[in-house]
């Protein structure tokens, strides 16, 4: 049977990445106007944040297909993507050239809803598997 | 040694390291191991200073302020306490607003630069980056880096651009002009269709007449001008016309200008000395030099002289045009000379009108101020100017009538009083409505009753009234010359007694009127809906 409470998070999270990357990318142009911020130093930032965007796609679909569909493989490859979006958002949130109290703030939102998704993809690839 | 010494040096190549700790920096301590009055924060002072002290000048040292939560400095004096005292707090500020700076990876981002030390070996790099917008004097360096400037497409650079120097064999054509101070400089380039006129002085001596290059004619024509920029194709510079100008000023133009005359010393005089150059460049519609001739006044410069003034132009003309100075378009220009002309005569037209070589002009006054002796000098009369010139007419019992009369008309209107007028600065030739003739009036001095018909009158003054308007719109009105009047008032000459001579003064002027009626503006009209049933609408009923 489809997991209920990974097909809410799952919604909810694709709501929450679109706001969190206008949110981000807007922090960064703010940065960028308000503080130095030298061009080699803006690229690796925009680079990740794009990268991130870039993953989060499929990782979503992938996502809902096997949740839907009770088949373990696309959750395990999205298990798999999330995996990746974890290490971006831990360089965003750590590793970035200014890391705004606000940019914390999102970063440990998306941290811990990621960390939620995983571990109920783990249980619904349990289920589905036996 | 050799260890102090490398200590040193390296003590010279790193700057001193900046202070971040708050608890330790003090902007007002000024004064060395001195205590700075009101500086709370000065390590130099001891407690009974601080007694002393009425407030503090440094309140707080923080950081970046833009940092979530950094240390502060909090420095005040207790005046409650006797003696005051200073109390130094070292507090944690937070800067409650939400884009904050948590955190940064970027250790330059909160501090300033800090500056390049030069050293043997980074400072010929350093120097090329911050040691630039020198001028350099030299005609040399301008060619010597023809890739320092934006690489050009082919095609850009087949032309002269307006503006652009005009190249000659080894750098442009020299055009010398006051610099800063009158002097003449030699380093100033002629621009591509910028027509200029310079005056400047040059510092001479007689015993270097011929050593001084700028004296000589062949400093300006013997490098050829290239045709278009960066091509072999060279236009060589000829000579149009020599006239040479005598001590007391006198100028003469010489019959045959292929003769090179260059500067020599005869009889304590340098001779052949360039005292001006006028420059004519003949360019076509494509921005490609195909001539280029050089008018020459050459002049003579005595011993005493320490230096002498020398005056250039150039100017530039499209091949096959004539062109026509403008005084003004459409309206005249305040101070540009009043366009006039003759109309040949001829039924119906083609009248164009000659006039090139005849202008509206009045006569000049000079210093000997006799009009027998002014040689023809006459002034041109330039729009909005009004001018008043004049002479002193010594009348003799000799003299006769009618030649003195016809004598003094020549000289107040001059060998050729133009006919006509032109209406706007630019008003062209073939438009014959353009053109206001110029109304002649001829006024008496004295009352014709009481003097007889055959008694002589002379021309004593003419009087030039030129009407002008403005025409066109509110905000930038032309001005337009309606009617010129020219007046000249006679008056009788008594005979004289013989040895007698009488002095009567002889003037010319001219007055500039403006009759614009006051202008009114105009709006545009509401536009009106136009709507017609057609005939047959009411079809069925009627």
């Amino acid at each position: 049977l489809s997991s209920l409470p990974l097909q809410i998070l799952l919604y909810v999270n694709g709501i929450y990445y679109i706001f969190y990357f206008l949110a981000t990318l807007a922090m960064i142009i703010y940065k960028s106007q308000v503080f130095s911020y030298p061009d080699d130093l803006l690229a690796p930032d925009l680079a990740v944040l794009f990268l991130m965007a870039v993953l989060e796609v499929p990782r979503s679909y992938l996502g809902f297909k096997g949740n839907l569909t009770e088949a373990e493989a696309p959750l395990g490859l999205s298990l798999g993507l999330t995996v990746g979006s974890v290490v971006l958002c831990v360089y965003l949130l750590l590793w970035q050239t200014y890391v705004l109290w606000a940019d914390v703030l999102l970063n440990a939102l998306l941290l811990s809803a990621y960390g939620l998704e995983s571990g109920l993809k783990v249980t619904a690839i349990a289920a589905f598997v036996s | 040694p050799a260890d102090i010494r490398d200590a040193a040096q390296t003590r010279i190549r790193s700057p001193p390291a900046p202070i971040t700790d708050v608890a330790r920096l003090c902007v007002c301590d000024l004064l060395v191991a001195q205590c700075d009055v009101n500086c709370c924060c000065d390590p130099d002072c001891s407690a009974e200073d601080f007694s002393l002290f009425t407030s503090c000048s440094v309140p707080v040292v923080t950081g970046d302020s833009q940092l979530c939560s950094q240390k502060a400095a909090v420095y005040s004096l207790d005046v409650e306490a006797n003696p005051p005292e200073r109390i130094f707090k070292l507090i944690d500020q937070v800067n409650p607003s939400i884009f904050c700076i948590h955190a940064t990876n970027y250790k330059q981002a909160l501090y300033l630069k800090s500056p390049e030390i030069p050293t043997p070996e980074n400072f010929d790099q350093l120097l090329d980056k911050f040691g630039g917008a020198t001028f350099s004097a030299e005609p040399d360096s301008w060619n010597l880096d023809p890739d320092a400037q934006n690489p050009p497409d082919a095609n850009e650079t087949s032309r002269y651009e307006y503006g652009a120097p005009v190249q000659t064999e080894d750098a442009f054509l020299r055009l010398p002009s006051p610099v800063v101070s009158s002097w003449c400089s030699d380093a100033n380039p002629a621009g591509f269709l910028v027509n200029q006129a310079t005056k400047c002085i040059r510092s001479v001596s007689v015993e270097k007449c011929d050593s001084i290059q700028a004296l000589s004619m062949l400093f300006y024509i013997n490098s050829s001008i290239l045709a278009v920029p960066k091509s072999s194709q060279m236009v060589n510079i000829t000579v149009q016309s020599i006239v040479v100008q005598s001590l007391n000023g006198m100028r003469t133009l010489l019959s045959s200008s292929d003769v090179l005359r260059l500067p020599m010393v005869l009889d304590g005089l340098c001779i052949n000395a360039v005292l001006g150059v006028n420059y004519h460049i003949t360019h076509t519609d494509t921005g490609e030099i195909i001539e280029a001739a050089a008018a020459f006044v050459l002049g003579a410069i005595s011993k005493e002289a320490l230096s002498i003034e020398q005056s250039f132009e150039i100017s530039f003309t499209q091949e096959n045009t004539q062109p026509v100075p403008l005084s003004g378009n459409p309206g005249y220009v305040v101070g540009l000379p009043v366009r006039a002309g003759f109309q040949p005569q001829g039924y119906p037209f083609p009248a164009a009108f000659l006039n090139k070589h005849s202008q509206l002009t009045i006569l000049h006054s000079t210093s000997t101020q006799d009009c027998l002796a002014a040689h023809g000098a006459r002034a041109p009369v330039l729009f909005g100017y009004n001018m008043i010139s004049g002479c002193k007419l010594r009348l003799t019992a000799a003299m006769k009538c009618q030649p003195l009369a016809q004598t003094l008309l020549d000289v107040l209107k001059g060998q050729s009083f133009p006919e006509y007028v032109a209406s706007f600065g630019n008003s062209q030739a073939q438009d014959v409505l353009d053109w206001v003739p110029i109304t002649q009036l001829l006024v008496s001095e004295q009352m014709i009753s009481h003097t007889l018909q055959s008694s002589c009158q002379i021309p004593v003054s003419l009087g030039i009234e030129v009407k002008w308007t403005k025409y066109g719109s509110l905000v930038n009105p032309q001005a337009k010359i309606v009617n010129v009047t020219a007046t000249i008032t006679t008056t009788t000459l008594k005979q004289l007694p013989s040895g007698r001579e009488r002095i009567i003064p002889i003037t010319s002027s001219v007055v500039f009127t403006d009759i614009s009626s006051p202008a009114e503006p105009s709006y545009k009209a509401w536009p009106t809906i136009d709507i017609k049933l057609p005939f047959d609408f009411f079809y069925p009923f009627v």
